[in-house]
């Protein structure tokens, strides 16, 4: 793990969409909740529609770098965990609140007639869940600590990812561009469990990282000068996080052994459908349709290199049905252009990928209202900078018996996210 | 690639300090002549049992610590054979224990077919604490030695497993003995010079072997041994077999003529009848259970359709010269007087080794002048209020032996 540690500086993890994807990348993007397909201003366009780089007002070198600081609200879970039909036991839980920095930077070259090149460095899926015991938070009447089940399935799962997505544009009339990149993927998985605090003296360490590939296409249809039409596909990659040995450690008692091992967990594919409409070259309303496919997500399932003790077999071996369902999300965003300053406006309601059958620690998802809001001050005609808010507002989601295929039985409430961006965008 | 790809997002210079955490290594589990298997902290081995119900909050629950230990022991042709055993110590003992070092129980397991119940194998595959070893180790504080047998373990498929034949059986303990002794002393683990003997089943007739053959050696010495239910007298439970008209366990008996023919150089087809006799090499090779190999055989006794060779029979019950029956009279752990005290544990409802087995070695051993060898029936010890059958047998027959170890530990180191 050590020999790739060096690339972890870029990645980072958390989870602020449904599933573990990371929609906004740019100041505007977060602004407008990701309601930015058809109607993109700034050389953040190569990552959200590269097809819309050879319509962009600029003709010199366009770039935005920006940070976003991410905070993730903790979960609260109140209820109980049945690890069989008869064995079933209070399982009061809160997640660990995350603080975590992301940063991005989009570039678009100057035309070369009618094409415009461009590339992004973005972190576009993350996801970090922490169930930690913490020793002063036990329950003498019962004989449990806060969290100690939610340890077995779930003592921190993790995955980062960062994405290096050169991209192209060719414009083939001034109503009709496409566009298209690849995906160059880089993502590093990490995956606690322990037992100890249940009496069940199991645990996983593992750390795997990969580099996978996709690819992106775009096209804009513009029917009107102030109408525009996007479309927009991510392809699917699989990141088959590896393990080299050493880096998946299991543990029986107080014995511990090293394997090799690997994980496939889907990037899933997305399409956007995107439409905006522009007043007096001034207000702008958009609205985005965007279909993620989850349903590849079928299970979690974890290889080794060398046959595993029996006894940990079917907590760390066998596979994990996910069964993830397809999702639609809808947006919407508002962007009034001033003189010299930008105001931006956006709501988005967000499906989850998770069903109740199949929810777990690792991921406690649910339906999701975004709203956000931002603001780009022009400083010159080659300078501007900005800053973005959005709210993540999670619903809760309650379990009942029998319901969840791993035995948790109760509420899942809290949850959810604030985050705050902050860029700076340069013309040369 | 992956080098390009470093260097593509160095060159953004922008540097954000996120990072991920390296995980702790495993300690080696190899150490000098062998390899740790289990290793189970006392907080641990309570909580288990806790939660199984299998003791009160107020036990004394000692760590687990296993160790798979190879070897080298000798067959019945004399030929050297590599093999393995489980070595168990207890850990988290106080210091009053653990400086006086531990008490040794060598415990000989019962009949398995599977090489997947082979102690060590369990151990090695599970990681998890398992059987009598918990009781002895964990609960009693004893060190427990436990031989997977010729034919299991490291030997498994290189080797038939000599079932109930006696200088084998007796060999691999006491060559697991020593070995033990070998390997504690070379990883600094302290043991002391009392020694007990115990087996269950199988288990029994083979402590009694090994009890024996340390008594004729004068090596090693033994402070108690405990032989429970074997079938001490080999030459009684031929007889009572093959004179009755159906049999029990086929698989038993399958293996007990395979293992005579292959140990006296006999083909088995003139023991067994066909087709068992071409079936049996693959199904007792260790690779089966029990309970799908006596779907396999025959279980009436002898006849055309029955598993053992009708001639093969008459042999036995009409010369008394008979090969088998030289080596059933050969093979008797019963006709002997040991000097060492001896405890024969049997259930009396036992269905599988009859409980009489061990009143006719008690009454035996007696007669040819031993001094301390007494049969003690478990039910009755136990103040059960019903008989316990051979395959329930087991647990209070070793709860009832780790007592009586434990009272003769504290006679003589006071703990």
């Amino acid at each position: 793990m050590r020999k790739i540690a060096i690339l972890s500086i870029f990645t980072t993890s958390l989870i602020v969409a449904g599933g573990y994807k990371i929609p906004e990348q740019s100041l505007n993007s977060m602004a407008l909740s990701g309601a930015y397909v058809a109607h993109t201003m700034d050389a953040d366009s190569a990552y959200f529609n590269p097809a819309n780089m050879v319509f962009l007002d600029s003709n010199r070198d366009m770039m935005e770098a920006g940070l976003t600081i991410v905070h993730l609200k903790e979960n609260r879970f109140r209820g109980r965990q049945a690890l069989s039909p008869t064995n079933i036991y209070d399982a009061n839980g809160t997640s660990e609140v995350e603080n975590k920095t992301i940063p991005y930077f989009h570039y678009i070259s100057n035309p070369i007639g009618n094409l415009r090149w461009g590339m992004s460095l973005t972190v576009p899926a993350g996801l970090k869940k922490r169930w930690l015991v913490h020793p002063d938070r036990y329950t003498i009447n019962t004989n449990e600590f806060e969290n100690a089940y939610q340890e077995l399935f779930a003592k921190e799962f993790s995955l980062k990812v960062t994405e290096f997505n050169p991209v192209i544009s060719y414009k083939i009339s001034d109503k009709f561009a496409i566009g298209g990149g690849i995906r160059v993927v880089y993502s590093e998985g990490e995956v606690y469990n322990d037992g100890n605090y249940v009496g069940v003296p199991i645990r996983r360490e593992m750390q795997g990282n990969t580099i996978e590939y996709g690819y992106n296409l775009a096209t804009t249809y513009r029917p009107l000068p102030d109408v525009n039409l996007a479309m927009t596909y991510r392809s699917n990659v699989n990141l088959n996080e590896k393990a080299d040995s050493g880096d998946a450690n299991l543990y029986i008692g107080n014995l511990g052994r090293q394997y090799s091992a690997n994980v496939k967990i889907p990037l899933p594919a997305s399409l956007n459908l995107a439409i905006s409409k522009t007043w007096l070259d001034r207000f702008t309303l958009e609205f985005d349709y965007e279909r993620t496919y989850w349903s590849k997500y079928k299970s979690l399932d974890f290889n080794y290199g060398s046959k595993i003790p029996s006894s940990l077999v079917e907590a760390f071996d066998n596979p994990k049905p996910k069964n993830w369902k397809d999702t639609d999300t809808f947006r919407l965003g508002a962007t009034l252009k001033m003189e010299n300053i930008t105001y931006m406006l956006a709501y988005a309601k967000d499906e989850t990928p998770v069903p109740k059958e199949y929810i777990n620690y690792e991921l406690p998802d649910s339906d999701a209202n975004i709203y956000s809001v931002g603001v780009r001050i022009d400083i010159s005609d080659t300078l501007s900078w900005g800053v973005a808010y959005l709210y993540d507002d999670k619903d809760s989601t309650t379990l009942k018996a029998g319901e969840n295929r791993n035995g948790i039985i109760g509420k899942f409430s809290k949850g959810g996210a604030e985050l705050f961006t902050t860029s700076l965008s340069y013309k040369f | 690639m992956k080098k390009a790809i470093v260097s593509i997002l160095l060159s953004t210079n922008i540097i954000f300090i996120i990072g991920c955490g390296d995980i702790g290594k495993p300690a080696d589990t190899k150490v000098k002549g062998g390899e740790i298997v289990v290793n189970f902290s006392s907080k641990m081995m309570k909580d288990s049992l806790l939660q199984k119900g299998l003791i009160d909050k107020n036990q004394v629950v000692f760590g687990y610590k296993a160790y798979k230990i190879p070897y080298t022991t000798t067959d019945e042709h004399g030929d050297k054979v590599e093999v393995s055993g489980l070595f168990v110590i207890p850990t988290e003992v106080p210091t009053e224990i653990s400086t006086l070092g531990f008490s040794m129980v060598s415990d000989d397991h019962g009949t398995i077919f599977a090489n997947s119940d082979a102690p060590s194998v369990i151990a090695s595959n599970s990681g998890t604490p398992d059987g009598a070893s918990i009781i002895l180790t964990s609960l009693g504080g004893f060190a427990t030695l436990q031989p997977d047998y010729i034919g299991f373990g490291d030997s498994y498929k290189k080797h038939y497993h000599p079932f109930i034949l006696k200088n084998s059986s007796a060999s691999t303990t006491i060559d697991f003995i020593k070995a033990v002794k070998n390997f504690a002393y070379n990883n600094n683990i302290l043991l002391n010079n009392q020694l007990f003997l115990t087996g269950y089943s199988e288990g029994g007739y083979v402590s009694m072997a090994t009890l024996q053959k340390i008594e004729e050696e004068g090596e090693l010495s033994v402070d108690m041994a405990i032989p429970m239910a074997g079938p001490y007298d080999v030459n009684l439970t031929a007889f009572g077999v093959l004179s009755s008209p159906t049999l029990s366990v086929p698989s038993f008996m399958a293996n007990f003529a395979y293992a005579y023919a292959k140990a006296y150089d006999r083909e088995v087809s003139t023991v067994l009848n066909e087709p068992y006799a071409s079936k049996l090499p693959t199904l007792i090779d260790g690779s089966k259970r029990r309970e799908l190999i006596d779907p396999e055989l025959s279980y009436d006794t002898t006849g055309a359709t029955g598993l053992f060779n009708p001639t093969f029979v008459n042999n036995f019950f009409q010369y008394s010269n008979f090969w088998f029956r030289e080596a059933v009279v050969e093979n008797s752990v019963s006709d002997w007087s040991p000097n060492t005290p001896v405890r024969l544990l049997h259930c009396q409802g036992d269905d599988v080794i009859p409980y009489a087995i061990s009143q006719i070695t008690e009454a035996k051993m007696q007669g040819m002048g031993a001094k301390d060898v007494k049969l003690i029936p478990v039910e009755k010890e136990l103040r059960l209020d019903h008989n316990v059958t051979h395959g329930e047998c087991g647990e209070y027959a070793y709860k009832l032996a780790i007592r009586i170890f434990s009272k003769i530990r504290e006679e003589k180191f006071g703990y």
